[in-house]
């Protein structure tokens, strides 16, 4: 069995290790172990694939039997801190009262229909046809989360669209030009523009978020990538697994930065013709993608008089097919 | 001596009443609706399959609060069975809210129910401001409540070596928690093919190479049956876990045609019915053959309420697929401040079950979760 071979030749180095552990005191110091689980991870899948008691039942036949013992043990103990916690009901219910605060999408009737806004740890995805007001939402979410909520925007911008005139003209406090600068500089924007990038900016994002902490005043709280879908769709195709398998990786990877430092995320979808199953268009990135966002939303625009109505298609707490009708703040309106 | 013997031989161990009060107190029967058709017992696995938004996690939830209420407390009866309930989220979208306001509502409706309270329930479906006053007096007890939130466990793991990691040390991690007094119930496996196109990858990606297993769908999904194997060893639990439909419907099965179709066929071959399942199957053949229950969850056509006459409301068909049952059940999820005067306090989604058996037309009745 291979693994067990490596584990064998490499056990003078273990037996050192074990004499470290026992000079502290039976206790295992994290440098140890970090460097036990550096070089073990080479063979720590093939660890997760074989049955661990069939292996120290092979081990007892084996001549050093109580080192290669020791070896499965603290590979197991290696698995379990690296694994996550049970949390139980209750502790999951405080970090969501103490940590994941809702936020204001900046318009009152949507906020009414999501019950206070979007949540922070949740991935909320937009999904309209072109033309249905889709970045002026996006625009005016973090124009209004970087205001009231004094929290800092990053907005990964794929197709071009991100306007910061327009975004000023959601500010409500522009007229005091300092404070309006400040909100302005909360908001920072990328451009990417395939999706290697938009892997490369995020696992960026997660070292950086990591490092710091992400709990102070200025934290980062909302993540908005206008157009997923546009990242997405030139990679799906066919019926390989590389396109989809890519999808949903994204697709955990912002779930991940969601939970763990409470940002709320927003993502646009565009829409693609439904081929006669009922209703002219279904939302684009197809069955797979469906499971992925907690809540999405759909967006659409009644052209004669610029209504724009929201609706939702999915939430985890409320009920959906609920809708409500929006009118897009136009340059001079008062702000609410 | 010898007769000592043979007299204890003959009185035995225990009498049939205690052998059954045992046996039912171990391996009790759940019974949650809308899974109520078919009585499961611990070592069952079950396998809901449904779209993407078609009320899977809400039956969990509901079969999960069945699961942590105690079945008596302070004298009020809950119903339920006091176990832990484990979770693994691997969609990674599971809503604790939705959880705590579901259990808040169970323990104030039994609350009213205990009290002798029902004509009150009754009344409060009559809108009026005045008992809404007197309601919020009957308040939960916050301490059963804790205890409840409590039994359930729950994890999350956003890849494959994740929930190998988890399940691998899963057994010793229960240990632990049952320590503290309960056993564990249920373990719920929330998409069971969440990683399924990751998986996929890896596996046309991964060489092969000799003596060493990779990390391929195949080979990961056999690991997890065989943890899962070994967890049902030695705890008494039942698996529930949701599949989503990674492929669009082949068959979208009309209900209308399939009731047609069904009352045709049944004296003719019922092998016929049965050959093509009505979506496509993506899990490998070492999970298909460790599942022993299957259901099929499918959207209906929208429903029209009876009592508030509220339109739109979304309705759900469940079908028993293995073993497989001829009627197929409806139900609907309702927003259940309508039904009562708390509304600024609590507002929740309620399972509400409505049995329309295959040969009716009409709504027979609501199997509420008053009844406990």
């Amino acid at each position: 069995m291979a693994p067990l071979k490596h584990l064998e030749k490499e056990n003078p180095i273990i037996d050192a290790c074990f004499q470290d552990f026992c000079a502290s005191h039976g206790i295992l110091t994290s440098c140890v172990l970090h460097l036990l689980f550096l070089y073990l991870s080479n063979y720590f899948e093939d660890f997760l694939l074989h049955d661990l008691y069939e292996l120290t039942a092979f081990s007892q036949r084996q001549t050093n039997a109580d080192r290669l013992k020791e070896g499965i043990t603290l590979i197991l103990s290696l698995i379990e801190r690296q694994c996550r916690p049970l949390v139980n009901g209750l502790k999951l219910l405080e970090d969501l009262h103490r940590n994941k605060h809702t936020l204001s999408t900046g318009d009152k009737e949507t906020d009414s229909l999501l019950q206070g806004g979007f949540r922070e740890g949740q991935l909320t995805e937009l999904v309209g046809p072109s033309s249905s007001g889709k970045t002026q939402f996006c625009m005016q979410a973090a124009a209004s989360v970087a205001e009231n909520h004094l929290g800092r925007v990053l907005y990964l911008d794929t197709g071009n669209s991100f306007s910061a005139r327009r975004i000023a003209q959601f500010i409500c406090s522009s007229s005091d030009a300092t404070l309006g600068q400040k909100v302005m500089s909360r908001i920072l924007c990328h451009t990417v523009y395939d999706i290697y990038t938009l892997f490369d900016t995020l696992q960026d994002l997660e070292i950086t978020l990591r490092l710091q902490m992400n709990v102070n005043e200025s934290r980062l709280r909302l993540l908005v990538v206008d157009s997923i879908s546009s990242l997405i769709t030139p990679i799906l195709g066919g019926s390989g697994s590389q396109g989809r398998a890519l999808m949903v990786a994204i697709g955990y990877l912002l779930k991940k930065l969601a939970h763990e430092h409470s940002i709320a995320i927003l993502v646009t979808n565009h829409t693609v013709g439904a081929g006669g199953e009922g209703g002219k268009t279904k939302p684009a990135l197809g069955e797979t993608w469906k499971s992925i966002p907690h809540v999405r939303l759909s967006l659409s625009r009644d052209h004669k008089n610029s209504n724009c109505t929201i609706s939702i298609l999915k939430h985890t707490s409320l009920p959906s097919g609920q809708a409500a009708k929006t009118l897009t703040r136009k340059e001079n309106q008062q702000c609410p | 001596m010898g007769d000592d013997e043979a007299r204890s031989w003959i009185r035995g161990d225990e009498t049939a009443k205690q052998m059954l009060s045992r046996v039912l107190k171990d391996r009790a029967f759940l019974l949650i609706p809308p899974l109520h058709r078919v009585p499961l017992r611990a070592g069952n696995v079950v396998e809901i399959t449904g779209a993407s938004t078609s009320a899977k996690t809400q039956i969990l939830i509901q079969a999960a609060i069945s699961c942590i209420l105690p079945k008596t407390w302070n004298g009020i009866h809950y119903g339920g069975l006091g176990k832990l309930v484990l979770f693994l989220d691997l969609d990674c979208r599971f809503d604790v809210l939705r959880l705590s306001q579901m259990l808040k509502h169970r323990l104030l409706q039994a609350n009213w129910l205990g009290n002798g309270a029902w004509w009150q329930l009754e009344e409060s479906n009559v809108k009026s401001c005045k008992s809404a006053e007197e309601k919020t007096k009957t308040v939960f007890d916050e301490e059963l409540y804790a205890s409840c939130m409590k039994r359930f466990l729950y994890v999350r793991c956003y890849d494959s070596l994740e929930l190998l990691s988890s399940l691998k040390t899963l057994h010793y991690r229960i240990q632990q928690q049952e320590a503290c007094g309960s056993q564990v119930g249920v373990l719920m496996i929330d998409s069971i093919g969440a990683f399924h196109w990751t998986d996929r990858l890896s596996s046309s990606l991964a060489l092969e190479t000799h003596n060493r297993k990779s990390l391929s769908l195949t080979n990961v999904v056999e690991t997890i049956v065989q943890e899962l194997k070994k967890l049902l060893l030695v705890h008494s639990l039942v698996v529930l876990a949701t599949k989503g439909t990674i492929y669009k419907e082949k068959y979208p099965a009309n209900e209308n045609n399939r009731k047609v179709s069904s009352n045709d066929h049944f004296s003719g071959n019922v092998a016929s019915k049965a050959q093509q399942p009505p979506f496509r199957e993506f899990m490998p053949s070492s999970w298909q053959a460790f599942v022993t229950h299957k259901i099929i969850i499918r959207k209906s056509a929208d429903y029209q309420s009876l009592q508030t006459g509220q339109q739109n409301l979304l309705a759900y068909s469940l079908e028993w697929l293995q073993p497989q049952l001829s009627r197929i059940d409806r139900f609907i999820v309702d927003d259940v401040r309508k039904f009562t005067t708390i509304k600024p306090f609590y507002s929740k989604l309620l399972l509400i079950y409505i049995v329309i058996p295959a040969s009716s037309s009409h709504a027979v009745w609501y199997c509420h979760c008053l009844v406990t």
